[in-house]
């Protein structure tokens, strides 16, 4: 409310807003808007109300309804919580859809997608095989035995000595007789070798021979690590996420990618541990067995909207 | 005149010098990253600085500065939370309805206005609002959404209008 309006101007509004409200009820009878037409013309500033009230109206009417309606009826989080403990909630962009100009377009138009959930395996022209997970999009040029990863992650599985390169923005990885996993999240790559060798090279600096095994993370500033991978991270080829003692942070993170619409949960939880092995076709039943092992409560306000905190705070 | 002026800026001076890392920190701490605190801290010295009037009554700076601070932050958040609500829409529109990149940020700015406009309604009001404006549906309609009568409905919708006539004054 604004303060410095005047009792005058508070009171004008009063009578504009019941004129407004009368209006949309469609029950404003003839002698209804005769009166109406009366207190426009008894006042220049009634009229001048008037227009600003139209505006407010077309104002609403120029935006896409269902942007605006989701945008607009989030639910609120009082002052008092706000600044006690911030936004309270993690929520996940789903990687690729930031306002980035480019790749939204990039993942319309390559040639195999996969929605979030889906997962699909491919068989190249060469016999390779080729595995998307969720919400990924791959570009394929087979003449020149050649895939570009433009978002997501996939498996490839080479049969042939004839090696396929692999474009994932941040470098190029070329597989011989191999299978590898790939991934690319919005500021870095990860390359895990499962069998065989392959080479990898980064837009930046020099050539890396990777073993089996070998896991090779490369970040957008340039940097890169080496490590192992962790022996259930390929699991996902079989549709399960299997854990052990991981921070449910990490863990809603993972099976946020598997899921539509926002999941959010209360930082809180962030710490709270998770063992066990869970199928990624079902991410409801995940949030089920979660609630039903963790002092956490499931709050859905539709299937898309779903939001986990401590189960004394649920209401 | 100048007078007030002058001591206006001496006193701002002041409270920069000896509360702006204060602040700052205090910032820091809510929301996690020093570039939101440093941006944040920077605008409520300049709020303060737009109201001088109240600096020659300051006695107590800190909390003066904290309240001005605590209301840019809350703005902050909102903004924030409108900007995820709006990408995760926008994430689930079919590629036929969704805005074209440019037109993304426009309407962004177009939503955070409406969303500055609506603040402080209760939720049903805002609610109300919202299917009435947006979706065009009737009373009775959003009566049956609500459980509440049409009648209340009506009140909400004066109560939403009024607000909003008033916060464009």
């Amino acid at each position: 409310m604004n303060r410095t309006s005047t009792p005058e101007a508070r009171q004008l509004a009063r009578t504009a807003a019941a004129w407004l409200a009368l209006l949309d009820s469609g029950r404003a009878s003839a002698e209804d808007l005769q009166r109406l037409d009366h207190w426009r013309a008894a006042d220049p500033r009634h009229e001048q109300l008037w227009q600003r009230a139209e505006g407010l109206r077309q104002r609403f009417q120029a935006v896409p309804p269902a942007l605006a309606m989701a945008s607009l009826d989030r639910p609120q989080t009082n002052r008092r919580t706000l600044l006690k403990r911030g936004l309270a909630l993690t929520v996940l962009v789903p990687g690729g859809w930031l306002l980035s100009q480019q790749l939204p377009l990039a993942v319309w138009r390559a040639d195999l997608r996969t929605a979030v959930g889906e997962r699909r395996g491919v068989r190249l022209v060469d016999g390779s095989l080729l595995q998307l997970n969720t919400a990924t999009a791959v570009d394929l040029d087979m003449a020149e035995h050649q895939l570009t990863l433009v978002a997501g992650e996939i498996a490839l599985s080479v049969n042939r000595a004839q090696p396929i390169d692999v474009d994932f923005g941040l470098g190029r990885v070329s597989t011989g007789q191999a299978q590898i996993c790939l991934r690319r999240d919005a500021d870095n790559c990860r390359i895990s070798v499962l069998s065989g060798k392959v080479r990898v090279q980064p837009v930046q600096g020099v050539e890396l021979a990777l073993d089996y095994g070998d896991q090779l993370t490369l970040y957008a500033d340039g940097s890169g690590a080496m490590g192992r991978f962790d022996p259930h991270m390929p699991d996902w080829r079989d549709g399960v996420l299997s854990v052990n003692n991981q921070p449910l942070g990490l863990f809603l993170g993972e099976v946020a990618r598997y899921r539509p619409g926002i999941l959010r949960w209360e930082p809180g939880l962030e710490s709270l541990k998770v063992t066990g092995t869970f199928q990624l076709n079902d991410t409801d039943r995940i949030l089920a067995l979660l609630a039903a092992s963790l002092p956490l409560t499931v709050q859905s306000r539709s299937r898309y909207w779903v939001t986990l905190v401590p189960r004394q705070a649920s209401v | 005149m100048s007078e007030a002026v002058i001591l206006s800026e001496q006193t701002l001076h002041g409270l920069y010098r000896d509360h702006r890392s204060w602040l700052e920190s205090w910032l820091q701490r809510r929301l996690g990253n020093r570039w939101d605190a440093a941006d944040l801290s920077q605008d409520t010295f300049l709020r303060v600085l737009a109201s001088p009037q109240v600096l020659e009554e300051l006695r107590e700076p800190r909390a003066y500065l904290l309240t001005v601070g605590k209301r840019l932050l809350v703005n902050f958040y909102k903004r924030r939370s409108l900007e995820q609500a709006y990408l995760e829409a926008l994430a689930n529109l079919p590629e036929a309805l969704a805005p074209s990149p440019e037109q993304r940020w426009l309407l962004l700015e177009t939503l955070q206005a409406l969303d500055e406009l609506l603040d402080g309604l209760a939720p049903q009001v805002r609610r109300a609002f919202l299917w009435a404006q947006l979706e065009g549906l009737g009373y009775a309609q959003i009566a049956e959404r609500l459980q509440v009568s049409e009648r209340t409905v009506k009140r909400y919708m004066a109560q939403a209008y009024e607000h909003c006539l008033l916060a464009e004054l």
